[in-house]
């Protein structure tokens, strides 16, 4: 019997232009795991709310208040061993009939690691004494001692609500394109693109698909040029940044405190122990990474640039002014025109995105000065766009971008980059240079 | 791609400007043991390169056997548009933007049949040759 030449390969592989495997199958496979998402959403919402949801409503609003006599109380350890549950043997009387029963401290029951914490709970009833309850009128066997809303049931709703919105989404997106080629998919999606362009106002604004709108970047006038650049997101960046550090490493401080709790009560969970430590780690490394770009936001003043005329055009020639502040002694500070490709593809279950740049120019350089409070480096230099040069270009994942690069090499501090998106256009349509 | 589709652009020309008039037609060459079922003409640009493929269709017409007059296909049929003002052909290093037009044939049994048509829109040079890193 011959042998494979080669296995079916279940995904898609690049390799440089090529692509391996099968869009239809990888179009299939998307849609089993929209499918996928869409049930296990469902099914998990609905497991919260038989199980939590729901009780803790009904708890709240349709049980009856009544008094009850605890005559004994245990730790209900869970098969698994590993956690304790409080209950609590009550008796009572609802109309005439007497019921004796092992209940629950809350209704949705939850079994707790710490059981010294479960136990204390149990340390608030005195056998023989009487305390409130709240009975099912459904069921007066079914009773509790507590009752009340726990915020984790309500925030573990926003998981399946996730899921089945992504699902959900994704599925009716699989569905519509369902026997449609990839250009009448495209055509749909087109048209209402275009519709969206000529609700305009008609400012007689050609319009250039798939190239950035200059207005993103002439929003703000300049002091010294036309217009003032704005800086490529690079604050929502460290914010975006500070909130994952510290969401990332609050996660982790609570598995971690939980396992030097157990190394200094004796008890030392090795388990949880080795569990915990590539994450801290990671979480450290995260708050070197922060620190050391506040050190560079902070440390580094502004950076202004600006720009005598926007959008650019192949072959023109414009004026920009740069104006660097701070307290520093620099080695160098250049400026320069860059032109990069970005290109970003799916492999396998991953998404990476690789960068080349096709056009770097410097524009202006100074070495070996110093920055002084109030008195900071401003310098104009010409910028010129290379006749024949490739536009501005913006698709889902592909781009061409342009950019001015302000770089410096600060004495005893960590190396700066600030990045200035410019916009050029097609030449040709009122491409008259500054 | 297949040869029982053929494309042909009016005077055999393989480059324009943005708002030029692209025209042109195309037929279904040879006798198909199966009728088409439905035809789709687009003139569209798609990506090359190392990211993904991105598509945008500038035009697009529709022919089925379902919801239009019936055609005969081996007759050749005109099409007609103005470019848009962009994104310019290009040839980049990692990414490259293609111009064509481009004849789906879907037939009631079986793969549909496809033929394209490039062309280059506007004329910009290779990003390797006329950008070089300094």
């Amino acid at each position: 019997m011959p042998g494979l030449a080669r296995y079916l390969r279940f995904y898609g592989k690049k390799r440089g232009d090529r692509r391996t495997g099968s869009r239809e199958l990888g179009t299939f496979g998307f849609g089993c795991a929209y499918a996928l998402c869409f049930a296990v959403g469902w099914g998990l919402l609905a497991l919260i709310l038989v199980y939590w949801a729901i009780p803790e409503l009904r708890v709240n609003r349709d049980f009856v208040r009544h008094i009850c006599r605890v005559t004994d109380v245990r730790l209900d350890r869970a098969p698994s061993g590993d956690t304790y549950a409080p209950r609590l043997h009550v008796e009572f009387e609802v109309k005439g009939k007497r019921y004796s029963v092992w209940a629950p401290y809350e209704i949705t029951d939850p079994h707790m690691a710490d059981r010294d914490a479960t136990r204390k709970i149990l340390d608030r009833f005195e056998r023989g004494r009487e305390y409130p309850c709240w009975y099912d009128p459904r069921d007066p066997q079914r009773v509790v001692l507590s009752r009340g809303y726990t915020w984790y049931t309500w925030l573990m709703l926003l998981l399946p609500i996730s899921l089945i919105a992504i699902g959900g989404g994704g599925l009716s997106y699989y569905v519509w394109g369902w026997g449609k080629s990839a250009e009448r998919r495209a055509a749909l999606a087109g048209r209402s693109q275009r519709l969206d362009f000529f609700d305009r106002e008609p400012d007689s604004q050609p319009w250039f698909p798939n190239v950035p709108g200059a207005a993103e970047v002439t929003n703000s006038p300049g002091t010294v040029l036309a217009f003032r650049l704005p800086s490529a997101g690079n604050s929502w960046g460290l914010a975006a940044g500070l909130i994952g550090c510290l969401i990332w490493n609050a996660v982790v401080s609570v598995f971690a405190v939980m396992a030097v709790r157990n190394h200094l009560a004796g008890q030392p969970d090795w388990r949880l122990t080795l569990f915990v430590v590539p994450f801290a780690l990671v979480g450290l490394g995260l708050v070197i990474v922060l620190v050391r770009q506040l050190l560079i936001s902070t440390g580094v003043g502004s950076t202004i640039v600006e720009i005598s005329q926007h959008p650019l055009y192949p072959g023109g020639a414009y004026r920009v002014f740069v104006s660097q502040a701070g307290r520093l002694k620099m080695n160098w500070l250049a400026v320069s025109l860059i032109c990069e490709e970005e290109a970003t593809y799916r492999q396998g279950t991953n998404t990476r995105t690789v960068q080349r740049r096709v056009y770097q120019h410097e524009l202006f350089r100074r070495q070996d000065f110093e920055l002084q409070p109030r008195r900071p480096l401003e310098a104009q230099c010409s910028l010129d766009i290379p006749a024949g040069a490739m536009h501005s270009f913006r698709a889902d994942h592909n781009q061409v971008s342009w950019k001015v690069v302000v770089q410096g090499n600060v004495v005893h501090w960590p190396d700066f980059e600030r990045v200035f998106l410019v916009h050029v256009y097609p030449s040709g349509q009122g491409s008259e240079a500054a | 791609m297949n040869d029982a589709v053929s494309i042909s652009l009016d005077g055999h020309r393989r480059t324009y400007q943005p708002g030029e008039i692209l025209s042109g037609e195309y037929r279904i060459e040879r006798m198909l043991a199966v009728e088409p079922s439905a035809v789709e003409l687009s003139v569209l640009w798609h990506t090359e390169g190392q990211g993904d493929e991105d598509l945008a269709v500038h035009h697009f017409e529709r022919w089925s056997r379902e919801q239009d007059e019936p055609a005969d296909f081996r007759r050749p049929r005109r099409f007609q548009t103005c470019l848009p003002n962009s994104p310019l052909s290009y040839q980049g290093v990692i990414v490259k933007i293609r111009w064509c037009v481009r004849v789906r044939v879907f037939l009631a049994r079986g793969k549909p049949l496809l033929a394209e048509q490039p062309f280059q829109l506007g004329s910009l040079t290779a990003a390797s040759a006329a950008l070089p890193v300094e």
